[in-house]
């Protein structure tokens, strides 16, 4: 079907367009366009079938872009043929179906013309069918008109190979070309007898024919022999034909007679001569001169090329060729005799390469002038010198003329930031095993101590005598032991596994001892109140921690109230006023940071997720912040408002410690990575300053806080570092840190060192606990 | 979102340019560009960051900066080379023809320099543009100066044609003239290079270094062409100095050149200096580059005095007209300017005020330093750098051997004028009888080798240089023929604080514990050494009494300490033993000795020598401290710097640490130098 509509929308196409715009005449034109379809297609069944069949392709390619083009004339047709089918128009329905009969036809002409075979079925000689196809007949104008008809085709073969059959090979159809008939023997001896003129003997591959020559090749070949010209007719000396000859020609070609001129001399060439014979007699032109005389007379023009000098600022990028270093003593021909080289250097010059040496040339001494040799390498130089300058990438180099000395930052003499700790003077000795926190009280008397043991002692930190002792933890280390902030009562918390202790050791007068207990009692009404809190569903809440008496052997010591809490504490860490203090347990998943109220014995649990381990919490000395800090990060939360005010990042990997200057405005952060970092608050939440000098992780750091401008940390590798950091109030000026004293006392066991440290609140004391000693 | 920008059109992409894309751009030959480079003086670059730089994957290893090679796209010796390109092809193509005569024209425009020395283009505008101003000229004369003086001593080869040769020698020789008549020469130092020159032109240091008279050692690695390049273009700026120069002291450039007395070897005196009418040019004002604004005064008195001075030796009789004939025209009397062109001095008038350094004069002119003395070169001393030095410092009357060759004063050695003679031979030992009777038979003009004219004062050449240097007539004694002569030092060393100096005394520059670390250090050695010391010490003393016997004996030696003591003591002492010898000899036994009498005190009254070692002891424990101490600050103080710094300053103590173990080492040989020779005089 494509086909013929195609051919239709060809036809509407080229019609003239008005035909189209009237619509109501358009059934009429419809049939008159169908017809002329019909007779088309009977006109061109003949020939143009294969074609159309041939061009199907491309035309069905093309229909899509031939649909663009007359989109508006065949769907309207189409739809209304449709259209006229429901209304019933019989004219026009017939029409239709007219029009669609006749396609249907038209198509199946074609149909049956492409049906009919073009061979015919012939039993074989096996019975088989056998498919005979018909000739292939080439019209008149066929590209296979002018071939040869009986060409064998049997190729490049041997004829030989078909002695044996009756026929030499195939013709272009397939058909077997049969052998020419051979007469008899004794015809072909005959034959050979009687050697007709061109016999050759030979038989044509071509044709299988006997091969013989025409009377014209013989012809050719007896010329060949003979020496002759092969072509007949052919003249190889032609008589000359006199073309241009000097044949006088008995009439001029014109008539004009002789110019003049041809007899006068020329006045040109005479003007050309005087004006030369006018420059030689001027002098212009000279008389020949050998050129090696002028060369030898001209020499170099000299003028001052500076007549009219002008100042040109050079480029910023020209960097001048910097000129050949001076002769030193030690290249005189006749140096002092320290610059002499000694055997060994001279054995040493000789023996490196030529381009590793120093100095190209060996200090050598000669008595006279007259024994000075010519240097050796004198042109090499030169020439070095020479491609350094032209070749050599010329770079400006600054080079840093001065003191060393000024480079260093001044720091202040050491003198000047005495007083700071610098020997031993105390051991505290008494602990098994490491101790694993000490603290001073806070009227620095005492110290206080906890190690792997499960005692706490305390000690008089003047004459390191040991003032009263406690075993708490009974298989447990004591983590730390930490005072109470505040004169007016002594109370020492300490940390052993779960447990918390509040101790009031009976080393002070009664009335102050008292004073503590009382302190201590105080909140055990409230205690009750504050554990009764229920859950959503009704059920009793686990309390967070159960703040409860230690028991009679332990009360009699001194330790008054034991906290217990669900995971180890490590960190305790005191409120300014004594209230509250917080503890760490890292292991534990929700409640890691506890705040006690020492009044109420509340145990409450300010953050219910961490964003990683809490390692450790302080609270701030002056204002109502809170520091924790994570493993990577400290934040610093209000209490009062109760949000996340800041949060600093160290950069460390993983923070140990760390303390906030007194001042509230300065933290030092310890890391197991080695670093001290100082973070300025107000600057920035990244350090001020960092601080790698330890070999080991650093365990504590600790500001001091009774006056004195010193911090010190404790690391791993058994040495306390202190450091002077002065803070100024003027906001534009940072802190000095100037690293004051390295302070080695302690062994390494087990790969740890300084456990942790503690300042005097006075004095510039420090105490650090270690394996099992403790040093101011 | 701003444009995307491109990669490699802007920055170090842009600004630097590989040489073979340079090349390509100007479409020249490798060679041609290499000409270029050098004559328009256009070095590689160092870009900040080299694979932004280049363009390529490959590491390129030589780029240039893009405008210095766009400024050569406009160079008309780019043409030249264009040019000379056609002609090159247009003769091959000749003789590709077999049209010789067709070549031979051609061939007769072709420049050929490697055979006349001549070429077709010149490089005069080059000049004109590196050099903006006569002092950027001069200051880049050092390298043109050494170069031409080298190849002025070169012998001719196929790519040193002769001609280059001669006109480098000539552009010297003139050179070298200026600097005579204007005494710009300041100081000369004999190196074991060859000799070393500065003058000071305009207040511009020109250093230089001319070889020692020898055939110069030329080995294959050495590309002539590149050399040949710089000195084309060397020759070319010298020359417009030169001009420049001469025109501004009043004389004709270029001097008249006498080619007989040039051939007869006459160097400096085949040149005829003129005046060329007119008078020196007057400067009226500097023009630089904006570097040194304000002219040096003390330059500038030193400049004028000069001129004064050039202007009063023209006036002088025609004596020296032998060698040089300075005809100047203006014979104005400039002494009346004189005093009017020195600096005045300033006197504060009231105290109070700030004390303004002004130049000072040294006593005597170092332009006038042999003026009034005549010498004479003996055969074996070299003329050229001898004459060259001694006119410049004010010498008119050289005469010299004849073999020396033309222009000296005079050719006799036994002249009455000559005052001083320049001897570098070993004096040789002539028995006084024969002395006696050859002074018969002696011609005017010979002199019996090894006698001396009296009168005059004998120095080895090292009395010129060190006088030079030292603006100052040296003692002559210490430098009469065969005497051990003092070092000779470098006047181009900059005295710096803690390097080593050789003129100064030893204690001077020393720290103030190195001593007592030298000794202690040598007090350890000796301990160890005292034993087998002991066991040697009889087998030295015999091999020294051997060794003087046999020096006893050789009597025509030619030791140079023998000589000397000779021509001071007279002839008394022949074949004896001089003080001075034993003491040499005695150098080597008396460590020993010493050792041994330390042994022998040692035994005697060890406290005395115990308490000396407490004290040295006590000090030494005192630095050690001190020393650690500052230790431990410099560790403080480095543990407060941040990194980068930490690096500087490690280089750099580095670096100072170096030069100081380099200080450090020549004063322990010079200690040991001095120690031994104290040792000798003691024994």
């Amino acid at each position: 079907m494509a086909p013929s509509t195609l051919d239709r929308k060809r036809k509407a196409v080229t019609r003239d367009v008005p035909e189209h715009s009237d619509i109501e005449s358009e059934a009429e034109f419809g049939d008159g366009l169908l017809e002329g379809i019909l007779s088309q297609s009977e006109d061109s069944e003949g020939d143009s079938g294969d074609e159309e069949e041939d061009s199907e392709d491309e035309e069905a390619e093309e229909l899509d872009e031939l649909e663009a083009l007359d989109s508006d004339e065949i769907p309207s047709e189409n739809g209304e043929a449709e259209a006229d089918g429901l209304n019933g128009d019989s004219v026009n329905s017939k029409s239709a179906q007219d029009m669609v009969k006749s396609i249907l036809g038209d198509q199946q002409t074609l149909e049956d013309e492409q049906d009919i075979p073009n061979y015919t079925v012939v039993a074989d000689a096996n019975g088989g069918e056998r498919y005979v196809y018909e000739e292939i007949n080439p019209v008149y104008d066929s590209d296979d008109s002018d071939a040869a008809v009986a060409e064998n085709t049997i190729g490049n073969i041997p004829l030989s190979f078909y002695d044996s059959y009756p026929h030499i090979g195939y013709d272009i159809n397939g058909k077997k070309i049969l052998r020419p008939a051979k007469g008899e023997a004794l015809d072909a001896l005959l034959d050979s007898i009687d050697i007709p003129k061109g016999w050759t003997g030979l038989t044509d591959p071509a044709t299988g024919k006997p091969l013989n020559l025409s009377q014209d090749e013989l012809e050719i070949l007896r010329r060949i022999q003979t020496n002759e010209l092969p072509e007949d007719g052919y003249d190889p000396y032609p008589a000359t034909v006199e073309y241009f000859t000097g044949i006088e020609e008995k009439m001029p070609l014109s008539a004009a007679p002789e110019p003049k001129r041809r007899f006068l001399p020329s006045k040109h060439e005479a003007k050309r001569v005087m004006k030369i014979v006018r420059a030689i007699r001027e002098g212009r032109i000279m008389p020949y001169r050998p050129p090696e005389e002028q060369k030898e007379e001209d020499e170099e023009v000299h003028y001052d090329i500076w007549q009219d000098e002008q100042p040109r600022p050079d480029h910023v990028m020209n960097i001048p060729a910097p000129k050949m270093a001076p002769p030193g003593y030690d290249m005189s021909y006749n140096p002092p005799p320290e610059y002499l080289p000694t055997k060994a250097e001279k054995q040493a010059w000789e023996s490196t390469d030529a381009e590793d040496r120093e100095k190209e040339y060996l200090p050598t001494s000669y008595d006279s002038l007259r024994k000075v040799p010519g240097y050796e390498k004198f042109i090499n130089e030169r020439f070095e010198r020479s491609l350094d300058l032209y070749l050599a990438p010329r770079v400006r180099k600054n080079r840093l003329n001065i003191d060393p000395a000024s480079l260093l930052p001044k720091l202040p003499r050491p003198e000047e930031l005495k007083p700071f700790p610098t020997v031993c003077s105390t051991l505290f000795r008494g602990h098994e095993g490491r101790v694993r926190s000490l603290a001073i009280d806070p009227s620095g008397v005492w110290l206080a101590s906890g190690g792997d043991d499960g005692t706490v002692r305390v000690w008089e930190l003047l004459t390191g005598r040991q003032l009263w002792s406690a075993k708490i933890g009974d298989d447990e280390a004591v983590n730390v032991v930490r005072w109470r902030p505040g004169r007016d009562a002594v109370i020492l918390s300490a940390g052993a596994g779960e447990d918390i202790y509040l101790l009031a050791p009976p080393i002070v007068d009664p009335e102050t001892d008292a004073a503590s207990r009382e302190i201590l009692d105080h909140g055990f009404g409230h205690a009750t109140n504050a554990t009764q809190t229920l859950t959503a569903n009704g059920a009793r809440k686990e309390p967070v921690a159960k703040w409860t008496r230690p028991g009679t052997r332990l009360e009699d010591e001194g330790v008054l109230i034991k906290i217990t809490v669900r995971t180890t504490v490590k960190v305790i860490s005191w409120h300014r006023r004594g209230d509250f203090f917080s503890t760490v347990s890292p292991t534990a998943q929700r409640s890691a940071v506890a705040i006690h109220t020492l009044s109420k014995h509340l145990t409450q649990i300010p953050f219910r997720r961490l964003p990683g381990i809490a390692q450790t919490v302080q609270f701030h000395p002056s204002r109502p912040l809170f520091f924790v800090a994570t493993q990577r990060t400290i934040r610093s939360y209000d209490l009062q408002k109760q949000e996340l005010v800041k949060i600093i990042q160290p950069g460390a990997r993983w923070i140990s410690s760390f303390d906030i200057h007194p001042g509230g405005d300065n933290l030092i952060v310890g890391s197991y990575d080695r670093r001290l970092l100082w973070h300025d608050l107000d600057l920035s939440t990244r350090p001020y300053k960092t601080m790698r000098f330890h070999n080991k992780a650093i365990r504590a750091v600790k500001y001091h806080k009774g006056g004195f401008p010193l911090f010190a940390d404790a690391s791993d590798d058994g040495s306390l570092q202190i450091f002077h950091g002065k803070v100024v109030s003027d906001l534009m000026e940072n802190a000095t840190i100037v690293p004051v004293k390295v302070l080695k006392g302690h062994k390494v066991k087990s790969a740890l060192g300084v456990m942790d440290i503690d300042w005097h609140p006075k004095e510039p004391w420090c105490v650090s606990a270690g394996a099992d000693e403790r040093e101011t | 979102m701003a444009r995307i920008k491109k990669k490699g059109v802007t920055g170090q992409a842009k600004n630097f340019i590989t040489r073979t894309q340079a090349v390509r751009k100007l479409q020249i030959s490798l060679p041609d560009f290499r000409k270029l480079c050098i004559w328009k003086g256009i070095y590689p670059r160092e870009p900040r960051n080299k694979k932004k730089a280049s363009k390529s994957s490959s590491a390129s290893t030589t780029f240039y900066y893009t405008k210095d090679i766009q400024y050569l796209l406009h160079e008309p010796l780019l043409q030249k080379f264009r040019e000379q390109k056609a002609l090159e092809k247009k003769i091959a193509k000749a003789l590709g023809r077999g049209d010789g005569h067709d070549a031979q024209r051609l061939e007769r425009n072709a420049s050929r320099p490697e055979k006349t020395g001549k070429t077709k283009y010149t490089l005069d505008h080059v000049i004109r543009e590196r050099y903006p101003t006569f002092i950027d000229a001069l200051r880049d004369l050092d390298d043109c100066l050494s170069m031409l003086f080298l190849f002025a001593n070169l012998p001719s080869t196929p790519t040193v044609p002769a001609k280059m040769i001669a006109r480098c020698e000539r552009l010297c020789l003139e050179f070298e003239h200026y600097l005579i008549v204007s005494h710009s020469l300041r100081k000369s130092f004999l190196s074991i290079k060859g000799i070393y020159y500065q003058a000071t032109i305009q207040g511009q240091d020109i250093l230089w270094l001319v070889p020692y008279r020898f055939n110069q050692r030329v080995t294959g690695d050495v590309d002539f062409r590149i050399m040949g390049t710089f000195v084309e273009f060397y020759q070319t700026l010298l020359g417009f100095v030169n001009f420049r120069l001469y025109t501004s002291v009043g004389l004709v450039y270029p001097p008249k050149f006498d080619k007989a007395r040039d051939d007869l070897g006459a160097e400096l005196g085949a040149f005829s200096l003129e005046g060329n009418g007119v008078g020196a040019i007057e400067q009226p004002k500097q023009i630089t580059n904006g570097e040194n604004k304000a002219p040096d005064p003390k330059l500038q008195a030193e400049i004028d005095k000069l001129m004064s001075q050039l202007n009063n030796v023209e006036k002088e009789p025609e004596e020296e007209s032998a060698t040089k004939q300075i005809t100047d025209g203006d014979d104005e009397g400039e002494d009346e300017e004189m005093p009017t062109d020195t600096i005045d001095k300033f006197e504060p008038a009231a105290p109070g005020g700030d004390i303004l350094l002004q130049p000072s004069y040294s006593a005597t002119d170092p332009s006038t330093l042999f003026a009034n003395f005549t010498f004479f070169l003996s055969r074996e001393t070299p003329r050229q750098p001898l004459e060259f030095i001694l006119r410049a410092f004010g010498c008119k009357r050289i005469a010299w051997d004849a073999v020396l060759g033309e222009g000296a004063y005079t050719h006799n050695e036994l002249d009455p004028s000559i005052t001083h003679q320049i001897v570098d031979r070993p004096p040789i030992q002539v028995d006084p009888d024969n002395e006696a009777t050859t002074e018969d038979n002696q011609t005017a003009q010979k002199l019996q080798p090894g006698s001396r004219v009296p009168g005059r004062i004998y120095v080895q050449p090292q009395w010129i240089w060190d006088c030079v240097n030292d603006e100052e007539l040296k003692r002559p004694d210490l430098y009469a023929p065969g005497a051990q002569l003092p070092p000779h030092l470098s006047p181009f060393v900059k005295k710096v604080r803690g390097q080593y100096d050789p003129s100064a005394p030893l204690n001077e520059q020393e720290r103030e514990d190195e001593e007592l670390e030298v000794d202690s250090e040598e007090e350890e050695e000796e301990d160890v050494e005292e034993d087998d010391m002991a066991v040697q010490k009889p087998k030295l003393l015999t091999n020294a009494e051997i060794d003087e016997t046999a020096e006893g004996m050789d009597i025509a030696g030619s030791d140079d300490d023998e000589d000397e003591e000779d021509a001071s003591e007279g002839e008394g002492s022949f074949g004896g033993f001089s003080d001075a010898e034993d003491e040499e000899e005695d150098e080597a036994t008396s460590a020993a000795l010493q050792r041994q009498r330390e042994l022998e005190a040692e035994l005697t009254g060890a406290q005395v020598e115990e308490k000396v070692i407490d004290a040295k002891a006590n000090a030494k424990k005192k630095a050690a401290k001190k020393a650690k101490e500052e230790d431990e600050e410099l560790e403080r103080a480095k543990m407060m710097m941040s990194r980068k710094k930490r690096k500087i300053l490690e280089k750099m103590v580095y670096s100072n640490k170096k030069k100081d173990a380099e200080a450090e080492g020549l004063r322990s040989k010079r200690r040991k130098i001095e120690k031994g020779g104290k040792g000798a005089a003691r024994a």
